[in-house]
């Protein structure tokens, strides 16, 4: 008897998104089939797109190895921006740690003025994530916003206690939000409608939060299935946005991944892949050899069918 | 359909502090109003009660039928409070709740029989919470088998799947079909047995002002189902009216959103809006979120 797979045809799409403007962007989102599921009808248009993490202040618990590609530009965030560029990254993500009041609380304007210099720096496109402190956020990330006026840049965190002010800085200064909720499909799906009411829904990105390899990175990899599943299936607007991984804080704090290099790349690497299989449509890594590792990993050609 | 209604609960604080104080008004207050708003049963939910049982139980259930003429649903996890609140009944009333636990077996299933009442049999077991339809009915059945060796007939049997919250992350929405699913089952599996809910467990964990609308429409979905019974807030007066068949046209809505029709919403009052949008989510169709009469 001959077999025939089943071939499925889903009407759902992600919202494409584009980041950055003229030749520095790139477009995430867009597929139309479930992640890594080429044997369906419909594609996957953008390849998952890799970013390399950046801080703003001389980062004190990495491990030497992890240092070591930008050993001698690390204490200068615009030139540590610049070799992320030359190793290859598709986009630069700016951590502002030092804003944390946490950290050394640093201003909001200092904050703004080191974006623009960074952003001015780069031929490629640039995310921003704030400290996470949701009333730090709300007075850093609305100057952020309007330092780099136009300049289509990705901001977040958007959480549900600063989405009003901190939604509509982003809008109004043409930038896109990173829209962020506790691993919870029903909370992502309370603040994407909430956020929905004044923001335009193609121009949110899902941050799920990305736990490390070992550490629960399952509840991540069932809700970001989810999200996808939803919104390619089931067609909920609410999820119909690309997805953003964003775990090298997470992974360079375990004891396996200091541990040595070797490991520390396997674990971000599969920390990486997991979250791609998963459906992430964009990463953020701290270690530069991880792009070309996973890209290798996950092919090229396959995704232009 | 059986309306047992909720609200003398240990958990409430008026309540509380009028079992200590030994107090009757509150507690008499809430009943006369229960009454009135056409509750069948009325439920006690008095918690374990470890101090002075017998007597409280007593206190509590003589408090309730000074006022309310009507017969009560004894609702204790301890065995000596439960005797203890059969025993002061005047009227036949309903054990709530035995389960399938050994415990609960063995010591709350030969006081149904002992004083020849109604009881509840929840799908809960010694492994836990049954998830889906079959495998609540595979637990049922064993404790029924078990009632009916003790000589509890199946007319004299309540079941409870247990309604769990909708709102619960990635899996509410799939309990909440399932109970559903298990109440249309049950009189195929088991003939004779009635089947009750705690129904605003549903909304359990919802933003209060919401939690109405849930309750409401998925009581409309469960009757639907053949729901024999349910216990909730008879003080909302818009469930009574759905209770009682007098809003014909949101029933009708409900009904027309779980059959899938792909209703016009902009020829829909607000109201009728929010009974399509909360009927959506029950049916599992629509993601549930906290947000779901804004999206």
């Amino acid at each position: 008897m001959e077999y025939s797979a089943p071939v499925e045809a889903y009407t759902g799409i992600v919202r494409p998104m584009t980041i950055g403007k003229g030749a520095k962007a790139i477009t995430i989102g867009g597929e139309n089939i479930l992640p890594f599921h080429f044997f369906d009808e419909g594609s996957s248009p953008n390849p998952p797109k890799f970013a390399l993490e950046i801080l703003d202040m001389e980062p004190y618990d990495w491990p030497d190895f992890l240092v070591e590609p930008y050993k001698d530009v690390i204490s200068d965030p615009v030139k540590w921006a610049g070799r992320c560029e030359e190793l290859g990254a598709d986009a630069v993500c700016l951590f502002l740690k030092s804003t944390d009041p946490a950290e050394k609380d640093s201003p909001a304007d200092q904050a703004a003025s080191l974006t623009k210099k960074v952003v001015e720096a780069l031929n490629i496109p640039v995310i921003v994530y704030g400290s996470g402190d949701d009333k730090k956020d709300a007075e850093v990330l609305p100057k952020v916003a309007e330092a780099c006026d136009g300049e289509k840049l990705l901001i977040g965190p958007v959480l549900k206690e600063n989405y009003a002010v901190v939604g509509k800085a982003i809008l109004d200064h043409g930038h896109m939000a990173i829209a962020q909720t506790p691993m919870d499909i029903n909370l992502l799906k309370e603040l994407n409608v909430k956020l929905c009411h004044f923001f335009p829904a193609e121009k949110i990105v899902i941050d799920p939060l990305s736990p490390a390899l070992g550490y629960g990175i399952e509840y991540t990899f069932s809700l970001m299935e989810r999200i996808k599943q939803l919104g390619v299936i089931s067609k909920d607007s609410m999820t119909q946005m690309p997805m953003i991984a964003n775990f090298g804080g997470e992974v360079w704090k375990t004891k396996q991944a200091k541990e040595s290099k070797e490991q520390g790349l396997l674990w971000e690497g599969m920390t990486a892949m997991c979250l791609l299989l998963a459906g992430a449509n964009i990463l953020v890594l701290r270690h530069p050899d991880n792009i070309k590792l996973v890209k290798e990993t996950i092919g090229g050609e396959i995704w232009q069918k | 359909m059986i309306v047992i209604a909720e609200g003398i609960h240990v958990i409430a604080k008026t309540v509380n502090d009028a079992i200590k104080s030994r107090d009757k008004k509150p507690i008499q207050d809430l009943a006369r109003a229960q009454a009135e708003a056409g509750a069948d049963y009325i439920d006690l939910n008095v918690g374990f009660v470890r101090k002075d049982t017998e007597e409280t139980m007593q206190w509590i259930v003589n408090t309730v039928q000074e006022v309310a003429d009507l017969p009560l649903s004894i609702d204790t996890m301890n065995p000596v409070a439960m005797e203890a609140g059969l025993k002061a009944c005047k009227k036949r009333p309903l054990l709530n709740s035995a389960s399938g636990k050994t415990d609960s077996k063995e010591q709350m299933l030969p006081l149904a029989k002992k004083y020849d009442c109604d009881v509840v049999i929840s799908c809960i077991n010694d492994k836990g919470m049954p998830p889906e339809a079959d495998s609540k009915l595979d637990s049922i059945m064993n404790t029924v088998a078990y009632a009916n060796e003790l000589g509890i007939p199946n007319e004299h049997i309540w079941c409870d799947p247990i309604v769990l919250p909708a709102s619960t992350a990635g899996t509410g929405q799939d309990h909440a079909l399932a109970t559903y699913e298990f109440i249309k089952i049950l009189p195929e599996a088991l003939p004779d047995i009635k089947s009750i809910v705690g129904l605003s467990n549903i909304s359990s964990g919802v933003p209060v002002e919401l939690r109405p609308l849930l309750n409401r429409v998925y009581l409309v979905m469960l009757d639907r189902s053949g729901l024999y019974s349910s216990i909730h807030d008879v003080l909302d007066e818009d469930i009574m009216k759905l209770c009682r068949g007098e809003r014909q046209n949101i029933v009708d809505l409900i009904y027309r959103t779980w059959d899938g029709e792909d209703i016009d919403l902009s020829s829909l009052s607000q109201e009728e809006v929010n009974y399509v949008k909360t009927a959506k989510v029950l049916a599992g169709e629509v993601l549930y979120s906290d947000a779901w009469l804004e999206a």
